[in-house]
């Protein structure tokens, strides 16, 4: 029997903490439980999962990695949001303002962009592990579908996010962009108005992009990332060898 | 005698618990199968895997951000055109291709194909017994690493070939041919090809897919670098050391 209580149990066996945290440390299989299903930011994983789960070579991480880039988009760009203004004649001197009289502000907007740009390439390469292992197949195969959604959601906010600087790297690159869906034969015309909201690239197309990029897109990522995630948990977790053979035992008993 | 658990016969029982049946349920549920001995506890086993991730991750972005700053050119002016005008990099795979072919193929049409083809592929692909292995099989991997390298042989080749001889030189029109007939031929021909040489190894279907998939993903990566890195003035073939200044975009 210990009588004197470290400073860490002191901490940790306190009302208010185990208000917080109901479980003791986490040091016990039980508590260890517990720790998972007693969060709300924790729930999401199982309390066990399979070895086969843990090997890096093959996931490499590529999806939590993606997630936690998307998290680190979320922070900086909500910070970002203090200080843009989406209007033609602002937003330039803004960013510029940002960059000299922010602390930090080039710093958090180097971090912001990079980390898309990096997101873009991990999402890409997630999908191409999960390709190439055949983590798509049943009954992970409307994941995959939602997956595919992701990517194609990851681009357009990446890609919506470039012009809001209205730099050249912006206006050009959206004005090469939407040129080409302006060339579809018959409807291209319509579809190029529709998303410039005018004839040109202009505050139309600002007000657009910056609706897209800092409300609708990433609601519409929030909740396919929460579908995808719960469905891995549904689908019995991540994929492994020799799943099948296994699996088809018990059917119908 | 504490424990009382839900089992199935999967399982084998220890001789020091007792065990009742507690419920019947018809079904399988996501852990079916999985035998506690294959499993860890996710508390600190997955999650100190994650953490590290993304402790990975922040170190390196923070160090790239401080080493290179976020780029923010000239204020956007319609007046003055850039040149080379340049989409983001990972959509110059996209302006790579429409150089060669009418813009609604290369910026719409092929895009909507790919991102079909690639949701189906679950659907097509049914085959359940080599889940999980890397690229399906010994086969599959001589077929990935053949299709890579007749990706690399070919899209170079073609690029080259529209640069130097210009299929709009050798055919000038009426637009369909240069626009349409010939990048679709073309792309459907290579294709085909491909398929028919992976045929050889009397592939599964999954193996199939491994093939074409991992012609997609070449091209993807060539295109991509081919457009960002070598394309100058005028979206013309320089090397990269020779690019305008301001060509790269980012
Ligand atoms: C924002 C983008 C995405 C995020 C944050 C994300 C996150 C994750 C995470 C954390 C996992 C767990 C395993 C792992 O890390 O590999 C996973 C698995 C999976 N992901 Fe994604 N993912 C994204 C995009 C995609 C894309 C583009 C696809 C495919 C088209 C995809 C298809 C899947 C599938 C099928 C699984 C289950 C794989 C298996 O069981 O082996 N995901 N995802």
């Amino acid at each position: 029997m210990n009588r004197r209580k470290s400073l860490a149990d002191r901490i940790v066996q306190n009302r208010v903490w185990k208000s917080v945290f109901r479980q003791g440390y986490p040091n016990t299989a039980e508590n260890q439980s517990k720790v998972v299903v007693n969060s709300w930011f924790l729930h999401i994983h199982p309390v066990k999962v399979r070895r086969h789960t843990l090997k890096i070579t093959y996931t490499f991480g590529l999806g939590v990695i993606s997630f936690f880039l998307f998290v680190v988009l979320v922070v900086t760009g909500a910070w970002l949001m203090l200080f843009h203004v989406p209007s033609v004649e602002r937003a330039y001197g803004s960013i510029q303002g940002l960059e000299t009289d922010v602390p930090f502000g080039i710093l958090m907007r180097s971090m912001h962009r990079w980390a898309a740009h990096l997101m873009v390439l991990t999402v890409f390469l997630h999908l191409c592990r999960v390709f190439f292992t055949g983590g798509y197949k049943r009954p992970r195969e409307f994941n995959w579908v939602i997956g595919v959604v992701l990517w194609v959601t990851t681009l357009l906010l990446s890609y919506t996010g470039y012009l809001l600087p209205w730099d050249q790297l912006s206006y050009w690159a959206v004005t090469v962009g939407t040129n080409m869906v302006g060339s579809f034969p018959g409807i291209g015309e319509i579809m190029r108005m529709a998303l410039l909201g005018a004839k040109e690239v202009g505050q139309p197309t600002l007000t657009r992009f910056y609706a897209l990029h800092i409300a609708i897109l990433p609601l519409v990522m929030t909740i396919l990332i929460g579908v995808h995630f719960w469905r891995i948990r549904k689908d019995g977790g991540l994929s492994a060898p020799g799943e099948k053979s296994s699996g088809e035992r018990t059917e119908g008993s | 005698m504490k424990t009382k658990q839900e089992s199935t016969p999967i399982f084998p029982s220890d001789p020091r618990k007792t065990y009742g049946l507690m419920e019947l349920v018809k079904g399988t549920s996501p852990m079916v199968d999985k035998g506690p001995e294959e499993t860890v506890m996710s508390w600190p086993n997955l999650l100190i895997l994650e953490v590290l991730a993304g402790l990975g991750t922040t170190v390196i972005l923070l160090f790239w951000s401080l080493a290179i700053h976020a780029p923010l050119r000239d204020l956007a002016n319609p007046d003055v055109t850039e040149n080379p005008a340049k989409a983001p990099w990972y959509f110059m795979n996209l302006q790579e291709m429409l150089l060669h072919m009418h813009p609604a193929l290369a910026g719409v049409i092929v895009p909507v194909i790919v991102i079909i083809a690639l949701m189906v592929i679950p659907y097509v692909d049914r085959n359940e017994d080599d889940v999980g292995v890397w690229f399906a099989s010994k086969k599959g991997r001589t077929i990935a690493l053949w299709s890579a390298v007749y990706t690399t042989v070919w899209i170079p080749g073609l690029i080259l070939f529209d640069e130097l001889i210009r299929v709009r030189s050798l055919v000038p029109g009426p637009e369909i041919y240069p626009g349409w007939v010939i990048p679709l031929a073309v792309i459907a021909g290579l294709m085909a090809l491909l398929y028919v040489m992976i045929r050889r190894w009397r592939p599964s279907r999954r193996e199939t897919f491994v093939g074409l998939f991992t012609a997609f993903a070449v091209s993807y990566l060539l295109l991509t670098i081919s457009g960002t890195f070598f394309r100058g003035h005028g979206m013309h073939l320089v090397w990269p050391w020779d690019l305008p200044p301001g060509a790269l975009p980012f």
